[in-house]
């Protein structure tokens, strides 16, 4: 029996002991598990494809942006700065001129001319899944080995935007057609990272390109590892396996704050969510109900628990920093006794029984219990469906839905991007316009922006069409998520893209 | 003897029989604790009303009190809408009991009905029956239960459905085959000969017969359909939010559990424990039944 008792009073000492150390480890830096010239960045999904005509997605966004360059760049602060292109002019109302930087090399050895534009741009007006980014360009037309030409069909004032989208980045015929269907899984681009091996599901490693145009990179190789699971992102920089991690969730941002040996990197992004509502389906269809269901929901409550604050209320469809946005919206505040006025005056007192789709991001769940739990207050019974993704995108695009939970980044920072796919009634469904969204006078609008070039009329345009739409209400507006990116204190100069893709060209590793 | 009289002593004699397994059952200890705790389980998920009200505590949101500790407000603390977590694992308990046990019920009258015919008759039957049941079997019971609740939708029904049919494989076959072992016997002969019914061989004799495998295995069976529905609510294919269910308790809490072990901590328990002492039970149960076994 005293034995025992001993044995245990040494397991309790041992216990407290260890977690006692193990409490304090940490509070000094964190040392890099890595090679001293290796970045280890870690995202939430692995890539789709390294074809930036193959697909639309954000992972592999991250990742093309390294191996590739489009002919025009926008900086951290939106602002559009010459990439391939040294320069360029308007030469008259549907032509564009770019003239192109001269030996820049490929990283086949190929050397980059006015041909391999033409052949990108082909290529991308081809492919189902981007095509709508280059919008109504119409033909690419070869001056000499080093200008080029883009015609279009119409008008097109926010073209410059949209070939600073990591779609519209330059490949190389000759890579292309050597690769064929593999090229996904090959791609060569004229970046400052060269694509070297990619282990499907695990990670993607790139190595500095050494002829790089604008210098070589000072990291020497940049792994992209595929880390799910939020929680394991911020372990992973605690134990100085990951250099720089994507998306720390909300819960887990003070302890990286705390941490030391770490920071946090928090920006805007121009992402918005919203709960949208299929407006050509009772109720919804009576735009009391759908105002109603704005002044009924707490957004700020949502942001508070569910993004642990990481959020902006969205009383517009647009973020501030997108061309375009119009910040004089008062939009729909939290309001239950005027969203039960409006409920009575559409006839539906005593609420009616509905659902909310959405997919199994926790996040979204989150949002759509405390929606449900927000609509009970004004008798709305609101069923919560967790749809799979692949089936989410197929049965809202093809209307089966009520209510939808989804997001938007406007990629290119500009109103066109932002507002027309989502609002034109061109665009229903599959396109973007989930809401099946129909007013006349919004598409006049929105037609005027995107083929209006005089940049004060296509504002006026567009924060006409924004008044409108917010009146009209197809969607509650949710929030302007703000995003974030855990990092090893070594690390430096790394900055936040607001379309969510990161440069990795200027990080260095301190020692 | 008069008619009072047989039916006097029939009763004594079942009564016999039935205490004699519940006095063995009572001699082991693991099953005893097993049954306890079911019990408390059960007791908890009939009066859950009574301790917590479902509306005005186990789903509503208080959101200024989320991710709270284990407190005297709230004994096992409160998860990431604010929502007290005991109301929850108590309403939760409603759900999986009664999950578990109709979804195994579903299955041991469809299997039982199944293996009983295909045991009884023999020959085509037979071998068409337990021919489907092994491509029932070649499929994981969870994957299978994935499939249905996906085409099916997700609700409470549906998720019954789909744990029960994915589990009549094993019923059939234990029917099966304690049917064949007694359809030889003496007394369903004689059954026979005085020009019974197969119907009514089938009920009065061959099952009754058959009951103690079906039990313990109805035992084991309830523990894995509630953690086959907790997994299915895991993976967000369990019945409706906010309705409280213990996988989806878990799977909502796993995000916080550095910051707040107790959200998905308090749901792990309740499943295991559920599980666990189902198990001690049916065990228990076989050897009562089967007092052959032990020796």
């Amino acid at each position: 029996m005293f034995k025992n008792k001993k044995i245990l009073s040494l397991v309790i000492t041992i216990l407290t002991l260890s977690l006692v150390l193990s409490a304090c480890g940490g509070s000094k830096g964190i040392t890099r598990k890595n090679p001293a010239d290796t970045l280890v960045v870690a995202q939430g999904a692995d890539a789709k494809s390294l074809d930036p005509h193959a697909t639309n997605d954000q992972p592999s966004s991250r990742v093309m942006k390294q191996i590739y360059n489009t002919l025009v760049a926008s900086t951290v602060d939106m602002e559009i700065v010459p990439a391939l292109a040294e320069s360029w002019e308007s030469i008259d109302e549907l032509t564009w001129e770019f003239k192109l930087a001269s030996g820049v090399k490929f990283h086949n050895g190929e050397e980059f001319k006015a041909s391999d534009v033409k052949f990108t741009y082909d290529r991308m007006l081809a492919s189902p899944s981007v095509s709508h980014i280059l919008g109504p360009v119409k033909e690419i037309k070869v001056v000499d080995d080093y200008t080029v030409q883009i015609i279009t069909s119409e008008p097109f004032a926010p073209l410059l935007s949209h070939l600073t989208h990591t779609a519209s980045s330059i490949l190389n015929e000759k890579a292309v057609t050597a690769s064929g269907e593999d090229y996904g899984q090959n791609p060569v681009g004229t970046g400052p990272f060269a694509f070297d091996t990619w282990q499907s599901g695990d990670r993607i490693t790139l190595k500095a390109s050494e002829d790089y145009f604008q210098g070589a990179a000072a990291v020497k190789t940049v792994v992209f590892r595929n880390v799910p699971e939020g929680t394991n992102r911020t372990v992973g920089l605690e134990t100085g396996e990951v250099d720089i991690a994507y998306d720390i969730e909300p819960i887990d941002k003070n302890l990286v704050i705390d941490n030391a040996g770490l920071e946090l990197i928090e920006g805007p992004s121009l992402s918005s969510q919203y709960l949208g509502f299929n407006t050509q389906k009772a109720p919804f269809d009576n735009v009391k109900v759908r105002q109603a269901i704005n002044y009924a929901v707490d957004v700020q409550e949502i942001i508070d628990v569910v993004l642990e604050k990481a959020g902006e209320v969205a009383k517009s469809p647009l973020m501030e920093l997108i061309f375009g946005s119009n910040e004089d919206i008062q939009g729909y505040s939290y309001d239950v006794e005027k969203a039960k006025e409006l409920m009575k005056e559409a006839g539906f007192e005593n609420g009616f029984k509905t659902s909310i789709w959405t997919n199994d991001s926790p996040v979204r769940v989150r949002i759509a219990e405390i929606v449900q739990a927000q609509l009970k207050e004004i008798g709305i019974e609101a069923n919560i469906e967790v749809v799979e993704w692949g089936a989410f995108l197929d049965r809202t695009s093809a209307g089966e839905h009520d209510m939808f939970i989804l997001g938007w980044t406007t990629v290119t920072g500009d109103a066109d991007y932002g507002l027309y796919a989502l609002y034109h009634s061109s665009q229903h469904g599959d396109a973007g316009n989930r809401f099946f969204y129909t007013n006349p006078e919004v598409d006049k609008l929105l037609d005027i922006g995107k083929t209006e070039v005089d940049t004060d009329k296509r504002l006026a345009a567009y924060k006409e069409a924004q008044e409108i739409i917010v009146a009209d209400a197809p969607q509650l507006f949710l929030y302007f998520s703000t995003q974030n990116v855990g990092e090893n204190k070594a690390i430096k100069g790394f900055q936040l893209h607001p379309a969510g893709h990161h440069s990795l060209y200027n990080v260095t590793i301190e020692q | 003897m008069s008619d009072k009289a047989v039916q006097k002593n029939t009763s004594k004699k079942k009564k016999g029989q039935w205490s004699e397994v519940w006095r063995r059952l009572r001699r082991n200890k693991m099953a005893m604790l097993g049954l306890t705790i079911i019990s408390i389980f059960i007791l908890l998920a009939l009066f859950a009303d009574v301790i917590a009200d479902y509306d005005e505590v186990a789903i509503k949101m208080n959101t200024s009190i989320r991710l709270q500790g284990p407190s005297k407000d709230h004994i096992l603390g409160t998860d990431e809408l604010g929502r007290d977590i005991f109301a929850r694992i108590i309403h939760g308990a409603r759900v999986s009991l009664q999950v578990g046990i109709i979804a195994v019920g579903i299955a041991i009258i469809i299997g039982g009905t199944l293996g009983a015919i295909a045991g009884f008759y023999g020959g085509k039957f037979d071998n068409i029956i337990m021919r489907a049941m092994d491509i029932f079997l070649a499929i994981p019971s969870i994957l299978l239960a994935i499939a249905i609740v996906s085409a099916l939708g997700t609700s409470m029904l549906n998720l019954m459905i789909a744990v029960g049919i994915s589990s009549i494989p094993s019923y059939a076959r234990i029917v099966r085959a304690s049917v064949l072992s007694i359809k030889d016997q003496e007394y369903i002969e004689a059954a026979r000969a005085i020009g019974a019914k197969d119907t009514r061989i089938i009920l009065k004799h061959i099952i009754p017969n058959s009951l103690a495998p079906i039990i313990v295995q109805g035992t084991l069976g309830v523990a894995s359909a509630i953690l086959s529905t907790a997994g299915l609510s895991f993976i967000g294919l369990g019945i409706q939010k906010p309705a409280p269910e213990w996988g989806a308790m878990l799977s909502s809490g796993k995000d916080f559990i550095r910051q707040s072990w107790h959200v998905t901590t308090f749901p792990g328990i309740a499943i295991m424990l559920t599980i666990l002492s189902l198990n001690l039970l049916g065990d228990g149960l076989r050897d009562a039944l089967d007092p052959r076994l032990k020796q």
